[in-house]
């Protein structure tokens, strides 16, 4: 049986470059269908013991940690919270923003990379939709969880209602809510159309109840010429129009902030500073997950190899000089022409009593990136990465944190400064957050093919080895 | 906005005249049904005073004075906190020229409090409760606020109100110094002077025609209703 | 053509330039271009089967929600305040950065959703009904859907068979 992929032209005295680069790149390394096939469905069957423990114990935190104590929240008030005057906004804040961070890396990873066409995305477009999607579900919750009033959310809603009371469009809270909307619908869809085809393959080899499900899902799906063109036309759009939204949905975040009159928030370089920092958490958590994914799911190690975590500790390490130099303006500029209440936010940072964690956020975000990420051995070694990855991470929720409370402690007059410590019911909520993300997330991969394994095999068809002169290069051709 | 309104209620609060006494805390919070949340809350942040003293200490010792400075909802003309608030829970009042607050549209975001730079809003933290014989107290006029709920000074909106009915039933104009919040009334030295800033005769009109009169954080364009009377010192700083 | 009775039936190749190749032989036997489809696992694009371009509506379904969305936003913005007047902070009622911003997000937001809708509809999903399907395409294969005469059947058979088709045969349409 042969594959339907044109294989490589072997070239007679090249074995050693051909078997160098199959072993290097997946591209170059093309599997038969089915055989690629049975490995993604089997890692996606595979339900091993330690996945129900991890599923299960992820899925009592959630219950107890974060539902639980969100009831308890509700049913006693914010009181039980850390907040407090001046400080009006706590943790919850925080995460939120750090988890709309998060979901910056399946939309950068995938759209942005497939616009410019680079060719490593294809095996991990999809693990990386999964964390847009499921960070947004993280972080929509949190606009919820900090409300005063959560059982009266729905009236930022915009829609006709018998108080004759429409939201006030002036709120920077109702751009978010209706950003965030936007980005988490559009995410889902953009997640949901490539799967399609991997939906109908899932059916296929599925029996009974699976095959219903997966037959429901995919719609109907065979692949003829009319639907492949209509899909790569949709995620054509999708991939240019999804874009500009994630750059609009944490630039808004950022408004939050900066449209307001709080010194230390009012500041006009915050839009493209969160975008950059959104960016920075978000690709070091794909690498994070990446390393997970290789290292606990059967025949990942086929689809992701040393290449890919080389390619995105690359981007970490661009991503962390840009958080740099964004960093530098936001502090440079207060620090030499600041008023006298700016240098109090500064001087809270530097020289307070918390300036711990300012100096850990410049050690985790920039120090530790750029002493390692120079060095391909590190970015090569997928569980360096996710240590890397995980203190990037660290030093990004650092920076929310500073920016929510910090900032806050520090108002314009000095008889109201305050300051703040989270409760342990805030730490709980944070804690079930993080375990919501994994749940969906660990659900997800032993539910949906992670694999898109067609766009894989389509690379794998347009990439071939060829000669010039005495060198073996490779060469990609456009299939569309 | 429209600085031609018949009324524009505004304070004149004189510096050289408050003694930190405090007497215009308690009444303001009896008068407004603010909770009590007790010493150790107050302490930790979770107080719910509409009105605080600011106490600054100036000179070192022992040439030391305490200075006080009342500060409370300044009502500013382009309020900080209300385009923020994504349910128009607190917006500006054409009428009376005040920045409202609605209890019952707040759903407790807190971006208000956040956003206001005279920290002047307060928030439920809990439901606090006055047990009996306490709950004889609250006034009918003022509504009781549950947890979640963003509040703040309102210059005694109720009293504003009512004065104005008695004024329409008589068939004449509210009179100067018919309305007086909480803290004037209980101002032991009377430094706090509260009235029409759109009647040019009013008592607070002439006070805050003052050299003295001066606005807490005026640069950032607030617009504030209340005027403080600068207060000299001993040392004429 | 005269009303002869056809059938549906559906060839399966391995390789490209084989189902190209088959493709050209219906062609001779007088089949109609929509009288056969190509169903495959990935995409292969109609250059590479020398087929007409399919035309797909989704751009103009994806512009129609984005224009629809425009719309909407603007009245929200620009509509609703004007039902019940309430000023804030000195800003004017009818404010014009915030509606830019919200109308950026709910123009992609119809962008987007009637992209979506827009592969359903040109594809006419979800739907359930028999088709003429083999499992074999996503094993890797690529199939070939035709109608054709049944008197020509035998000699087409053969003719695919010829091209490199793995097999060739009549098919009932079943549900997925």
């Amino acid at each position: 049986m042969t594959a339907n992929i044109p294989a490589i032209p072997l070239g007679d005295a090249h074995h050693d470059a051909e078997a160098e680069y199959r072993e290097e790149h997946l591209m170059l390394d093309p599997r038969p269908r089915e055989e690629m096939n049975n490995m993604v469905l089997e890692s996606m069957r595979d339900k091993s013991l330690s996945f129900w423990v991890t599923a299960g114990v992820l899925g009592m935190l959630v219950a107890v940690a974060l539902f639980g104590a969100w009831g308890y929240m509700i049913a006693n008030g914010m009181g039980v919270t850390g907040i407090r005057r001046p400080v009006f906004w706590g943790v919850f804040i925080a995460n939120f923003v750090f988890w709309i961070g998060i979901s910056h890396a399946g939309t950068f990873v995938s759209a942005i990379l497939r616009v410019f066409k680079a060719e490593f995305r294809r095996p991990f477009t999809r693990a990386a939709e999964l964390m847009t999607t499921f960070g947004l579900a993280a972080a929509g919750l949190y606009p919820l969880i900090h409300l005063g009033r959560t059982w009266r959310f729905y009236w930022m809603i915009p829609y006709p209602n018998q108080r004759w009371l429409w939201p006030n469009f002036h709120s920077p809270l109702v751009w978010d809510m209706i950003a965030i909307t936007t980005y988490l619908l559009s995410s889902t869809m953009y997640l949901y159309l490539p799967l399609i085809p991997d939906l109908a393959m899932a059916r296929d080899h599925s029996e009974g109840w699976a095959k219903k499900i997966y037959g429901w899902l995919a719609m109907g799906w065979r692949g003829t010429e009319a639907e492949f063109r209509h899909l790569n036309t949709a995620i054509n759009i999708f991939a240019f129009a999804i874009i500009p939204v994630m750059f609009s949905v944490h630039t808004i975040v950022a408004w939050d902030f900066a449209v307001s009159k709080v010194v230390g928030w009012h500041s006009t370089v915050f839009g493209p500073y969160f975008v950059t920092g959104a960016i920075l958490s978000g690709v070091s958590a794909v690498t994070m997950v990446l390393a997970l994914i290789r290292g606990t799911m059967k025949n990942m190690k086929y689809f992701i190899r040393p290449e890919h975590f080389d390619a995105l500790g690359k981007l970490v390490l661009i991503f962390s000089m840009s958080w740099g130099y964004f960093f530098f303006n936001d502090f440079n500029l207060e620090w030499y022409g600041g008023e006298a209440a700016g240098h109090a936010v500064m001087e809270y940072h530097t020289k307070g009593p918390l300036a711990w964690i300012w100096y850990g956020m410049l050690i985790a975000n920039l120090i530790i990136p750029w002493a390692t990420l120079w060095n391909k051995n590190v970015r090569r070694n997928p569980w360096a990465m996710f240590v890397i990855g995980f203190i990037i991470n660290l030093g990004m929720y650092a920076e929310r944190y500073m920016i929510v409370t910090f900032v806050l402690s520090r108002g314009r007059m000095p008889f109201d400064w305050g300051w703040y410590k989270p409760s342990l019911v805030e730490l709980a909520i944070s804690l079930g957050s993080i375990a919501l993300f994994l749940f969906l997330y660990v659900v997800a991969s032993r539910l949906i093919p992670l694999v898109p394994v067609w766009e894989v095999q389509e690379g794998q068809l347009a990439h071939t080895l060829r000669k010039i002169g005495r060198a073996t290069v490779i060469s990609v051709s456009e299939l569309e | 906005m429209s600085e031609a309104a018949k009324e524009k209620w505004g304070m004149v609060i004189d510096l050289d005249a408050c003694d930190g006494c405090q007497a215009c805390v308690t009444a303001c919070s009896l008068e407004n049904n603010v909770a009590f949340a007790g010493e150790e809350s107050v302490a930790y942040g979770h107080g719910m005073h509409w009105l605080r003293i600011q106490r600054y200490w100036e000179g070192e010792y022992p040439n030391i004075t305490a200075r006080y400075r009342p500060v409370m909802c300044q009502q500013c003309g382009a309020a900080p906190c209300e385009p923020v608030c994504p349910v128009f829970a607190t917006y500006h009042s054409e009428a009376e020229q005040i920045n409202v607050q609605v209890y019952n549209r707040c759903i407790g975001t807190r971006y208000c409090a956040n956003n206001c730079p005279y920290e002047a809003r307060t928030f439920n933290w809990f439901d606090f409760e006055w047990p009996e014989p306490l709950n004889a107290q609250l006034n009918p006029d003022v509504t009781v606020r549950r947890r979640g709920i963003m509040e703040k000074c309102t210059f005694c909106i109720q009293r504003i109100r009512r004065a104005e009915e008695d004024a329409k039933a008589e068939g004449r104009e509210v009179a100067d110094g018919e309305v007086q919040p909480a803290c004037a009334q209980s101002c032991p030295t009377q430094a706090i002077v509260f009235g029409n800033l759109a009647d040019p005769e009013s008592k607070v009109s002439r006070l805050a025609r003052s050299a003295r009169a001066e606005k807490l954080l005026e640069d950032l364009g607030t617009e504030p209703k209340v005027i403080y009377l600068k207060g000299g010192s001993d040392r004429d700083r | 053509m005269s009303e002869k009775s056809t059938h549906a039936h559906m060839a399966v190749f391995a390789k490209i330039d084989h189902i190209a190749e088959a493709l050209e032989r219906l062609r001779e036997f007088g089949i109609q271009e929509k009288d056969m489809s190509v169903i495959s696992g990935y995409p292969i694009s109609d250059e590479m089967l020398g087929r007409p371009m399919v035309w797909s509506n989704v751009p103009k379904i994806a512009m129609g929600g984005f224009i629809g969305a425009f719309i909407i936003s603007i009245a929200l913005n620009w509509g609703t305040p004007l039902l019940y007047p309430i000023h804030v902070g000195g800003q004017p009622l009818l404010p014009v950065p915030p509606t830019i911003i919200l109308t950026f997000e709910i123009s992609m937001l119809g962008l987007m959703l009637s992209t979506f809708l827009g592969v359903l509809w040109e594809s006419l999903f979800p739907s359930y009904g028999p088709k003429i399907y083999h499992p074999d395409v996503s094993h890797g294969k690529i199939g070939l859907v035709f109608t054709c005469p049944d008197d020509q059947c035998a000699a087409i058979h053969k003719a695919l068979t010829e091209a490199g088709a793995e097999w060739v045969r009549q098919m009932e349409a079943k549900p997925l």
